[in-house]
């Protein structure tokens, strides 16, 4: 912003006061006519910008929380709060939630941390489909916009229900990098090669959010399943190949159990939820296809 | 290791087996249905016109093979279908036996039917 | 949790119109396979009569008075059985086309485009089944 005095700044653009004099004798009609023309359009496009911004910045949206608290009387059974938040441009569903909390009810319980869908805290089930809080859009959802904690899990309190059994699922599959054999220097590094780097790629953004699984039919059918994200992590380690072909081995005997990829219906579920993009139901089946390959060997 | 090395565990068998089974089953199932509905009739069915086809060996394997295939591909489908709702512990034993009970009486009685049109022994 | 809520399945079906494609694809694979489980054992005994039309005399045979003849014909002369067969090509069609969709998944093949395969599984069966309805219900009346 310019930081000369005010007399002697120019006319801001929106401003519909005169023009800088020129002296009237010289300005034929015509001309007038034109700048007069001028100066009405910049005051109309002025008011249809503030229009549209008033239309869009609607003053409120609504949401609807399902509440639950077993310790407290008026929660022990279920229900559904409405809240009217003051809508701005880029809220998330994450932030009409810390808006609510903050000034409507404090006891508005929910997980949340990152804001920028990488820690995976805050999975929610939002007008009938898991999505990430932080990473939905409020005017993208038709009000009122429902938010419902991860179908499948114990609710613990309002959103926030219990991952023990996800966490159970994804520790079976040992997901951590676990190598045959280290290089013998010291020093040396263990070399992926670049495809090998883009084939595992996706599989290496799981943020253990926990949507896919809460999406799954047969995770919520079956309890010994491994789930959807479970074995995108086995597929992210078994299919690295500077882990070696002993461990691949031991990887896929654990993902071939009855409860493992057997499992899957390929419903497709997960791949549509997860907010990390992740080809899921693909990875799942090439794991299968692995298994099979692997065992019609021995035959 | 020892003699018969196979990390292949049931679960991937059957999975297996569903989805070769499947694919004979799409082709046979067709066949079948184009045979009896749009080449003969439902309404001009006698028990000679069966027998003529049962009697052709060519015709009576494939039906023999059909009914075992698709014995096991449905079978198998409930089993699967139940232990994904979350079938467990002696409940699922009892399923599984009674279901491996209920195929082998619907095979022997398929075949004795089969049998009864191409001349073979229906035993009892 | 001894005091968590839990809310059940989300097979909860009061959330149909939620459902995703695959999901639908799902449902109506066990719909239909259960369906032709039942009919395989109905079909079975109903045509294990020809058990006993086999040890019928010749002449009863010649004639289809035998008790298989007279046991399909009566039941093909019911208009609801014609119907049901009509309901059973229905539901063939549609267990045989879904299942080439996934056998294709299960090859890897087309996974990127599945729910566009449902839904031309869907039509298909319908297309197959309207076609099919005259020479099924022919000679029912």
């Amino acid at each position: 912003m310019s930081t000369h005095p005010p007399q002697q700044e120019q006319e801001p653009e929106e401003s519909p006061t005169e023009q800088p004099p020129e002296s009237v004798e010289e300005t034929s009609p015509g001309k007038q006519k034109r700048e007069t023309d001028k100066a009405d359009r910049r005051i109309r496009e002025a008011q249809r910008e503030a229009d549209e911004a008033a239309a869009d910045d609607g003053p409120t949206r609504h949401i609807k929380v399902f509440r639950y608290d077993p310790e407290v009387e008026s929660k022990q059974e279920p229900r559904f709060d409405d809240f009217h938040v003051p809508f701005e441009k880029g809220m998330t569903v994450l932030d009409a939630l810390i808006y609510a909390r903050d000034n409507y009810d404090p006891s508005l319980t929910f997980r949340h941390s990152c804001r920028q869908a990488i820690c995976g805290s805050d999975a929610f089930f939002v007008n009938g489909d898991q999505c990430l809080g932080c990473k939905t859009q409020i005017s993208e959802l038709s009000e009122p916009v429902r938010i419902e904690p991860l179908p499948h899990q114990d609710v613990v309190k309002d959103l926030v229900v219990d991952m023990e059994h996800f966490y159970d699922e994804m520790k079976a599959v040992d997901p951590y990098f676990d190598p045959d054999e280290t290089p013998a220097g010291d020093l040396e590094e263990q070399r992926q090669s670049r495809q090998n780097r883009e084939k595992v790629k996706m599989s290496t953004r799981c943020i253990w959010c926990g949507a896919c699984f809460s999406s799954c039919n047969i995770a919520a059918g079956d309890n010994q399943y491994l789930g959807p994200a479970a074995l995108n992590k086995a597929y992210r380690f078994a299919m690295d190949e500077r882990e070696g072909s002993e461990r691949k081995q031991q990887r896929l005997e654990t993902i071939e159990q009855e409860h493992g990829v057997w499992r899957c219906q390929t419903q497709f579920s997960c791949t549509n939820v997860c907010p990390k993009d992740i080809p899921l139901t693909e990875h799942i089946q090439e794991l299968k296809r692995e298994a099979v390959k692997n065992n019609l060997k021995f035959w | 290791m020892a003699e018969h090395y196979s990390s292949f565990r049931k679960g991937g068998r059957l999975w297996f087996w569903q989805r070769v089974t499947a694919a004979f089953l799409v082709v046979v199932l067709a066949f079948h249905f184009f045979l009896l509905h749009f080449v003969y009739h439902a309404d001009e069915v006698t028990f000679a016109l069966s027998q003529s086809r049962m009697e052709m060996w060519s015709y009576y394997s494939l039906m023999i093979l059909f009914l075992f295939t698709a014995t096991f591909h449905g079978v198998n489908g409930v089993y699967n279908a139940l232990i994904n709702q979350g079938l467990t512990g002696t409940k699922r034993q009892v399923v599984k036996w009674t279901l491996i009970a209920a195929s082998i009486i619907l095979l022997v009685q398929g075949v004795r039917t089969a049998n009864a049109w191409a001349g073979l022994p229906t035993f009892f | 949790m001894s005091q968590s809520y839990n809310r059940g399945l989300i097979e909860d079906f009061g959330r149909w119109r939620e459902f995703s494609a695959g999901m639908w694809a799902w449902i109506f694979h066990k719909f239909t396979g259960w369906v032709l489980v039942g009919y395989l054992f109905t079909h079975i005994a109903v045509l294990s009569t020809a058990i006993p039309a086999a040890s019928q005399d010749p002449a009863t045979l010649a004639a289809g008075e035998d008790i298989y003849t007279t046991t399909i014909v009566t039941l093909e002369e019911l208009l609801l059985v014609r119907i049901l067969e009509v309901g059973l090509l229905a539901v063939a069609v549609f267990h045989i086309l879904n299942g080439l969709r996934l056998l294709l998944v299960d090859l890897g093949i087309g996974l990127e485009s599945q729910d566009k395969s449902f839904y031309a599984s869907l039509i298909l069966t319908g297309a197959i089944t309207v076609a099919s309805v005259p020479t099924f219900i022919a000679g029912a009346f």
